[in-house]
């Protein structure tokens, strides 16, 4: 059973090997004069004047809390979706129902200008 | 030891470490990176317990969703210019005492305990069968499961949401 | 299985009815406009219609949608309590201050009521585990976001914050308890989980840490010492409205999941040589004496800190700790009498403590304060509403003739009965701790001069005949108690019990 992840596992593992290889690999063959000039944060030529780290806008927050709740429903639609054909019309049913209730929940943030940046 | 306990460990290690630093770490950037990781491990135990269901869920739901919702909310509060997050730890030894005698308790519970097992060969592919309980057994719960995240959405938009002069 | 499905739906009336309304009541809000009370109507006409559909099955014991939820006599009791409460509150909503200033979040106000009523619907029923933490999260989630309600005042998104946090770790301890149980007995419909401990096979200690933990998700819904820390800061930070629902519906629905998770779970069915009325706790596991340790504390903790709060809603939440803890009483004593002392005391609990919260919203409305030194010389200033007010106060402290004293008069000779005397003894002495708290509001309202300059205060016609109607049941059920007697024992059925 555990051999069937073996793919998985050799993906995961090539992925974290290219990153750390190519970033040390660009380290230590790159060559490095450091002055001044190089060393500040690059502010398209600006002199930088304040520290990067500033609040976020409540509206990130917002939309990674949408993006949550419609994951969830996908993540819902799965199985259903691959037992489909035994499930016939109680299946379909139901999940139109699911569907719908959530549906609601999109009409809502929608008109009340949640989706909208400004 | 055979590949299948070696792999557990692995995974269970990984959870323990990164679990470790998100409680000891001080700095909640930090923090909630290794929460991807203790996750991760997490989903990885899944893959052991033959659950492949809950294990994709809990990457796409855990590590896609919820992580990023905690490092905005990280990026949200904290205002490093301002504010100083206090992650200071007091009334260390009482919190120890307790936090001891209820890791003792469970640790023996679990060593002890006769748990219900079941002698079923594991599932091959679990997603067709949770869907097929979810559409029978567990109709109502799923139904209810749509109420809840409708209300969740309602109220997080409630109370994130900007108010808009009238 | 489409038969199966349709008959379940056919005795799911009044949850669906929630449902479609809660839906409707956002559309509806939506379509309507910023600053409707459209979404305030759809959520009493929903509520309204559904506590009607409830009482309709008045009889019918059945498990529906395969074991998930079921309906029993004492299902539906709840059901009507739950329903009679919400209307209440929002017919308060209609005529209350801080509701109808925030007009542009009515739709989510109507909503979420909807919602957190459906919640309670289903916890009165569930018979699941996994149905059981999915209806306390359904009410929880909605409870959150009503508290915070009034974002604009600070203490309000403070209540908000603060019930979160305590209830997201409470929800976890639950959590955690369910999962131990679960991987004890290999089942999550409570009866399944009965015969699997009747083996006696289980492990006792962690079935006792299973069952505390679980203990954290109730005591924290009916706001039992020691997972009540939220409950002072959130009555006094959420809307008065809110409060009060809080404070009736939501320990209703954790008292009616409790009580009926106990007893299907933990009682032994195949007991022998009981007295009629009376059961038997599992072998070796004497889950009620938990319940009585937690009932003292909830109740002396509750009472001997009521006595120094000057804000009345700081008050009244306390005192609502302090009357959890008389209720865990019939808990504790396992028989059906103990169980119907307990529907009773929430009949009357009902209409006493929704009264005392909406007299100190009119009177909050009209002042801008809760404190108790708002109320010196009220009895002057608006006599009809102090004395209601006065009526709902010896009603809490449970003086005769009022109805309070019924409510405490069956849970004591229920526990007499049951040879529970310490506990009885406890009670009685909280009882009287209890009655200093209260006749301080009554003597600052009667015996002290108002403030020099003071007004009449004058209150409108429907709030006054919502004050009579509340107060009239609390005079009334005090002389005249049969009926609730009568409802309250044939309420105690539960479906698959003897």
């Amino acid at each position: 059973m555990l051999e069937h992840y073996l793919p998985i596992f050799m993906m995961i593992l090539g992925g974290v090997l290219f990153g750390i290889v190519m970033v040390k690999l660009n380290e230590w063959l790159g060559p490095r004069r450091p002055t001044e000039e190089k060393l500040t944060t690059y502010e398209s030529g600006m002199e930088p004047v304040r520290t990067a780290r500033e609040r976020f806008s409540v509206k990130f927050y917002m939309v990674a809390v949408l993006f949550i709740l419609f994951d969830i429903e996908v993540v819902f639609m799965y199985p259903w979706a691959v037992a489909f054909r035994e499930l016939g019309i109680i299946g379909f049913v139901s999940m139109t129902v699911f569907i719908l209730i959530l549906l609601i929940g999109l009409f809502y943030v929608w008109r009340k200008g949640a989706l909208e940046w400004d | 030891m055979d590949l299948y306990a070696v792999v557990f460990y692995a995974f269970a290690f990984i959870t323990l470490a990164a679990g470790a630093i998100v409680v000891f770490s001080r700095n909640i950037v930090h923090a909630a990176f290794a929460l991807l990781f203790a996750f991760f491990g997490v989903a990885g135990l899944y893959v052991l317990l033959m659950a492949d269901f809950l294990a994709i869920t809990q990457l796409l739901i855990y590590v896609g969703g919820i992580l990023v919702l905690v490092l905005f909310g990280v990026m949200l509060t904290s205002n490093t210019i301002d504010v100083q997050m206090k992650t200071s730890t007091i009334q260390t030894f009482p919190a120890v005492l307790i936090v001891a005698a209820l890791a003792g308790t469970l640790i023996g519970i679990f060593w002890s305990t006769d748990w219900k097992t079941t002698t079923d060969p594991p599932i091959q592919a679990t997603a067709p069968k949770i869907g097929e309980m979810m559409l029978t057994s567990y109709l109502l719960p799923f139904e209810i499961a749509s109420v809840v995240l409708l209300v969740a959405l309602v109220g997080a938009a409630m109370i994130a949401r900007r108010e808009k002069k009238a | 299985m489409i038969e199966q499905i349709l008959h379940s739906l056919s005795l799911f009336l009044p949850e669906t009815t929630l449902t479609v309304f809660f839906c409707a009541a956002i559309i509806v809000g939506l379509v309507a406009g910023r600053t409707s009370r459209a979404s305030l109507y759809v959520a009493l006409i929903g509520i309204a219609l559904a506590t009607w559909f409830a009482i309709q099955q008045a009889g019918s014991s059945e498990g529906i949608f395969t074991g998930m939820v079921v309906v029993d006599p004492f299902a539906t009791f709840f059901k009507l309590l739950i329903g009679m409460s919400a209307i209440v509150i929002l017919l308060f909503s209609l005529y209350s201050a801080e509701v109808q200033s925030t007009a542009h979040r009515h739709i989510e106000y109507g909503s979420l009521l909807l919602a957190m009523t459906l919640g309670m619907f289903l916890m009165a029923g569930s018979t699941n585990l996994l149905m059981m933490v999915l209806a306390i999260e359904l009410t929880s989630l909605s409870s959150y976001v009503l508290a915070g309600y009034t974002r604009e005042a600070t203490d309000s998104s403070e209540a908000s914050l603060k019930y979160i946090i305590y209830g997201a770790v409470s929800t976890g301890l639950m959590l955690y308890g369910v999962s131990i149980l679960f991987g004890l007995t290999g089942a999550t419909d409570f009866y399944n989980i009965n015969r699997a401990l009747a083996t006696g096979s289980v492990n006792a200690t962690a079935l006792l840490v299973a069952t505390i933990m679980i203990v954290a998700g109730f005591g924290y819904k009916i706001s039992a010492v020691p997972f009540h820390f939220w409950t002072p800061d959130v009555y006094e930070g959420a809307p008065v409205t809110i409060t009060a629902f809080l404070s009736v519906a939501s320990k209703a629905a954790g008292f009616a999941l409790m009580m009926r998770f106990f007893k299907t779970c933990f009682i032994d069915a195949n007991a022998l040589g009981l007295p009629a009325g009376m059961w038997a706790s599992l072998q070796g596991f004497e889950w009620n004496k938990l319940l009585a340790i937690l009932s003292v504390l909830t109740m002396t903790l509750g009472n001997l800190v009521a006595v120094w709060q000057n804000n009345l809603k700081r008050l009244l939440a306390y005192s609502s700790i302090a009357h959890a803890g008389y209720m865990l009483m019939g808990v504790v004593v396992l028989s059906d009498k103990g169980l119907a002392a307990v529907l009773i005391y929430f009949i009357v609990y009902l209409f006493m403590n929704l009264g005392a919260f909406y007299v100190v919203m009119l009177v909050a409305n009209k002042t801008g304060s809760e404190d108790i030194d708002t109320y010196k010389g009220l009895g002057y200033r608006s006599p009809l509403i102090s004395v209601a007010m006065v009526v709902f106060f010896i009603s809490l402290a449970g003086i005769p003739p009022t109805a309070g004293f019924i409510g405490k008069l069956f849970l004591f000779a229920a526990l007499l009965d049951a040879k529970w005397i310490w506990l009885a003894v406890v009670g009685a002495l909280n009882s009287v701790i209890s009655l200093y708290y209260y006749v301080r509001v009554v003597r600052n309202m009667f015996l002290r001069d108002p403030e020099r300059n003071a007004e009449p205060v004058v209150f409108s016609a429907p709030q006054v005949v919502i004050v009579l109607a509340l107060l009239i049941p609390t005079i009334l059920f005090g002389l005249f108690y049969s009926p609730i007697v009568e409802l309250a024992n044939a309420s105690v059925v539960m479906f698959g019990m003897k």
